[in-house]
């Protein structure tokens, strides 16, 4: 889980290479390196921390060839000498890595037999020692043949002293070529190199390129060339700048009403190809993993609502290893990169047990894209905030049209309730902007809360997963204790947990399970917990019971969780605000998570 | 040069319009009033803008980015409490290190205006045009090609030149403006007063396109002189049997069903879906994800995005705001009336209904020519408005 870029041109790299890379931060920030092809060296510069840290106290390298790294450990600790790139005993080469290969050790040792000195405790130094071992006439058929030897997931970017060219490799993890003029560029992430170019080329498994200013030479592992035209890409670099938000998060949330009106543009109608979804199947699985696991067990409840399908869901890496049954269920794969690396070898799993497989996902051509038999495409365009927010509405989104579509087709609802659901959608977009619109109400609640060490978010029906996800929200950037329950089970356990200190968030939604969620109410504030409800509008009854009360906007119980989610992120996000908490880049996690 | 556009204050004399955005997000021809005034910059070659942001400003930032979509590099400003038009203008001091641009982002302008206030050179200058009604705007006094003057509004028959409130300037207004500020005098033209005193400032007539919308009524007029320049897009789906004439903008996305009538100028966003049977007549905008059902009639309008108009409605010389929605039978026609604004009447030619964002109506209401329906409120069906309805009431 790290970020790699690289560049060749005409002109200076380093700043090119420093701003590229520290768009990729969000793929993990707690080391990062550089290296650039000078004048007769080739010069490597790395340190621990933030880009920024490198960026202060990084002297001016003169050289139009560099490439560089922002890593997430996941082998050795973050340190400088665990930071990429490395480079091999005698400084020919330099490399940066991200992925893990699975049998470096052995790697290792047969290299270190043969006299070679190590630096780190990473597995990616062994690639460039056994590259100064390599034979063979260019750097293209060192690089090939030191591919060969190694198993696990990789994409690399390799410079030669000397040298203008690049060379860079996938495997099991992103990968694109951006097409520039008189300059070419490699990268982890479209996002990385949009200031620079919007020609893109998407790069499949155990596929290779070697960048030139001038050339791109496409092949696979084994050598052979082929052609792939470059793809325009209409995100511009405005979609990943903060224009004047404090923070990505809070743009993002921001961006919720233009996000789900893109998300469903044409695609109420009914007209778009449905064929794939005449399969023959009886059950549908959901596989995700953190928030998009949350969407798919509110997609559980929606596909059941509307198409009466039975429907389950699982965690990515725990349906991997789960063992086969009978049945052959559709299996959807919820991923917001498309490249999430447990739900990418769930999708794998679930074609070998010979189940078709459909994708959601936030990022054209992304790998999940290859594996899956159908995508569905969010349109929620570049999320760089670590917490996902507007990717996990839109597929919500996603998953209300995909329970539309199969209600369609299993005949389970009638034409006029369907007019009725449709027109609940579109009504949508201006029910997030009413949420939005009281966000200073949300300010001001969250600073009462804001010294709770735990905090319990209750919910039933639709809205339970939405309480997972607001408790999701609420850890990874307040660092608050957050946890999502189920509001029937308090009593089975959690009620022992709850003091005065220990605030309860209910998410009250006017539906069939009302009443109950006010009891669950009433059995906390007999602990003494403060409880903050949150209810829609219209509900006179919440305050009597609850200390605090937000009223969301008022909509079918079906799309209840689209206000309430929205609402509980903007609490998550002044909670954290309230504690001081770095939001974009909470410690120890990252957006895009390509390890198992 | 660089510009600065203010644009912090929440414009209250436009309300029901203003309730969860600034005035210069008010969408006239699809595009917001202060669009017009960043394309008209960048005509310029000015691409280096400060925006003073204020109320709503999350409004004004997600729509304008950084800029990049425009071709231009904005930079964001906040003014925390709106005090005033000059104290905004200081808030954006740091930014502005040489001559400067000063517009207000709530009129709509073209890029003619802009070269009209850069014609004059090395010198510096306020824009100005002849009014016939200068009492809404200051005014100011001439003696020999400069000001000699600044009125403030209401000054009855002093002058017929109307400050448009955009101004070339130096950086040394600066401190003029703050001692104004220090002193607790927010306004803008009283810091000017003082500075003409010291600095000549020359009235540049403006040749090309100055509207302000003053009252909420307005924005029919400010809608159609944007709708005559607006680009058009065709996309979306055209059912066989729509027809169209003059100049009609059709969003991504969105379905014109069979039967359907539009005469232009009209823009229509995206994904909306009209029709069948739906008569469209210039001067009207339709934002997106606007949905307006078979048999209703719709003339010389401004919808806002997210409402949607059910059957056999007439809407006349009328402004919807943001998601409202209407059943069927709505009767909004237009005739010459007395509109209530905050407790003083207005004599206003021809106006329909002034409709605030996430009002719901039922089916068969009738409202009276002039009425002004608050943000959020519900009138049940069958219901006959013929009064001002406040934010939030039931009207049954």
């Amino acid at each position: 889980m790290c970020g790699i870029v690289g560049f060749t041109g005409n002109r200076e790299a380093q700043g090119i290479i420093l701003d590229c890379i520290k768009r990729l931060e969000y793929r993990g920030y707690d080391s990062s390196g550089v290296a650039i092809v000078s004048k007769g060296s080739l010069e490597l510069r790395k340190s621990v921390g933030e880009i920024s840290v490198l960026e202060s106290h990084l002297d001016k390298i003169s050289g139009a060839t560099g490439i560089a790294h922002t890593r997430w450990a996941t082998h050795g600790k973050p340190t400088t000498a665990n930071a990429h790139p490395f480079t091999d005993c005698k400084g020919e080469y330099a490399l940066v890595h991200n992925g893990i290969l699975t049998n470096y050790m052995q790697l290792k040792e047969q290299l270190v037999k043969k006299g070679h000195k190590f630096t780190s405790e990473t597995d990616s130094e062994v690639l460039v020692h056994m590259l100064e071992d390599a034979s063979g006439p260019d750097l293209k058929s060192k690089v090939l043949s030191v591919l060969k030897q190694v198993e696990g997931s990789f994409a690399i970017a390799v410079v030669q002293k000397g040298h203008d060219e690049i060379i860079a490799a996938r495997n099991e993890s992103p990968l694109v070529v951006g097409v520039g003029h008189d300059e070419n560029f490699v990268a982890s992430d479209l996002t990385a190199l949009l200031k620079y170019t919007n020609e893109i080329i998407h790069m499949l498994d155990r596929e290779a390129v070697r960048i030139t200013p001038n050339t791109v030479e496409l092949f696979n592992l084994d050598g052979e060339t082929f052609e792939r035209q470059a793809k325009k890409v209409s995100w511009s670099i405005e979609d990943a700048e903060r224009s004047g938000y404090p923070h990505y998060m809070l743009k993002e949330i921001f961006e919720q009403p233009r996000a789900i009106h893109e998300s469903l543009l044409g695609r109420l109608e009914g007209q778009e190809d449905d064929s794939f979804l005449r399969d023959q199947f009886t059950s549908i699985k959901i596989i995700g993993c953190g928030t998009s696991y949350h969407a798919g067990l509110v997609g559980k409840y929606i596909i059941e609502e509307l198409s009466r399908i039975p429907t389950t869901t699982q965690i990515s890496s725990e349906y991997r290893y789960s063992p086969v049954t009978e049945s052959k269920p559709l299996v959807v794969c919820i991923t917001q990169s498309g490249e999430t690396a447990d739900t990418l070898a769930a999708a794998r799993e679930a074609k070998k047990r010979g189940c078709k497989t459909l994708a959601i996902t936030n990022v054209l051509g992304s790998a999940i894209t290859r594996e899956a038999d159908y995508v569905i495409y969010t349109r929620a365009g570049p999320e760089i905030g670590v917490a996902a927010t507007k990717t996990f509405i839109t597929q919500l989104i996603a998953l209300y049209l995909l329970g539309l579509k199969l209600g369609g087709i299993k005949n389970t609802i009638s034409s006029e309730r369907r007019r009725v659901i449709v027109s609940d959608m579109r009504s949508l977009p201006r029910i997030v902007q009413s949420v939005l619109n009281d966000a200073a109400a949300l300010e001001t609640l969250a600073k009462k809360y804001k010294n709770a060490q735990s905090m319990f978010f209750i919910g039933r029906h639709l809205n339970f997963p939405t309480s997972l996800e607001a408790a999701l929200k609420t850890k990874e950037i307040s660092y608050i204790h957050g946890e999502g329950y189920p509001a029937g089970e308090l009593k089975h356990g959690p009620l022992a947990l709850l003091s005065k200190d220990t605030p309860v968030v209910a998410i009250c939604a006017t539906d069939h399970t009302y009443e109950k969620m006010l009891g669950n109410v009433r059995e906390v504030t007999a602990r003494d917990s403060p409880v903050l409800a949150i209810g829609t509008e219209g509900d006179q009854d919440l305050c009597k019971y609850a200390e605090d009360v937000f009223l969301v906007p008022k909509v079918d119980p079906l799309f209840s969780p689209v206000p309430m989610i929205v609402a509980l992120q903007l609490f998550a996000y002044y909670l954290a605000i309230a504690r001081g908490c770095p939001i974009d880049k909470p410690r120890n996690i990252a957006k895009t998570v390509t390890v198992e | 040069m660089k510009a600065v556009i203010l644009a912090a204050g929440e414009g209250k004399r436009l309300r029901p319009f203003t309730y969860s955005e600034p005035k210069v997000m008010i969408p006239v021809a699809n595009r917001s009033i202060m669009d017009y005034v960043v394309r008209s910059l960048v005509l310029n070659h000015i691409t280096d803008i400060t925006i003073v942001v204020g109320y709503r400003k999350e409004r004004i930032m997600s729509y304008f980015g950084d800029g990049a979509s425009f071709g231009a590099e904005i930079t964001y400003v906040n003014q925390d409490k709106q005090l005033g038009n000059g104290h905004a203008l200081l808030a954006a001091r740091e930014h502005l290190d040489e001559d400067f641009i000063a517009l207000p982002g709530d009129s709509l302008i073209d890029g003619r205006s802009v070269s009209d206030l850069l014609s004059i050179g090395a010198g510096y200058g306020a824009l100005v045009v002849e009014s016939d009604m200068p009492a809404k705007y200051g005014v100011a006094l001439l003696e020999r090609n400069r000001m000699s003057d600044i009125v403030e509004k209401r000054g009855e028959g002093a002058s017929n030149i109307v400050l448009t409130g955009a101004y070339k300037l130096p950086t040394s207004f600066f401190d003029v403006l703050e001692r104004c500020v220090e002193g607790g005098d927010y306004n803008l033209s009283h810091a000017l007063k003082l500075y003409i005193q010291e600095v000549k400032l020359e009235p540049i007539f403006c040749q090309g396109l100055w509207i302000d919308a003053v009252y909420p009524w307005d924005l029919i007029e400010v809608n159609h002189a944007a709708l005559a320049n607006a680009p058009i897009q065709t996309a979306g789906t055209i059912e066989a049997g729509v027809l169209i004439h003059g100049k009609v903008s059709v969003g991504k996305g969105t379905t014109i069903r069979a039967g359907t009538t539009l005469y232009g100028p009209i823009s229509i966003g995206s994904g909306c879906d009209i029709g069948p049977n739906v008569s469209i007549f210039s001067s009207t905008s339709i934002g997106d994800n606007v949905t307006i059902d078979p048999f209703t009639v719709i003339r010389n309008s401004v919808i806002m995005s997210d409402c949607g108009i059910g059957s056999h409605s007439m809407l006349s010389q009328s402004v919807l705001g943001y998601g409202v929605k209407v059943r069927s039978h709505l009767m909004a026609s237009s005739a010459d009336a007395f509109v209530n604004l905050e407790e003083e009447f207005y004599r206003v030619p021809n106006i329909g209904t002034l409709v605030g964002e996430d009002c719901a109506m039922g089916s068969g209401v009738s409202i009276e020519p002039g009425t002004i329906i608050g943000p959020k409120s519900r009138i049940m069906s069958g219901g006959r408005v013929t009064r001002n309805v406040p934010t939030g009431a039931i009207h049954s």
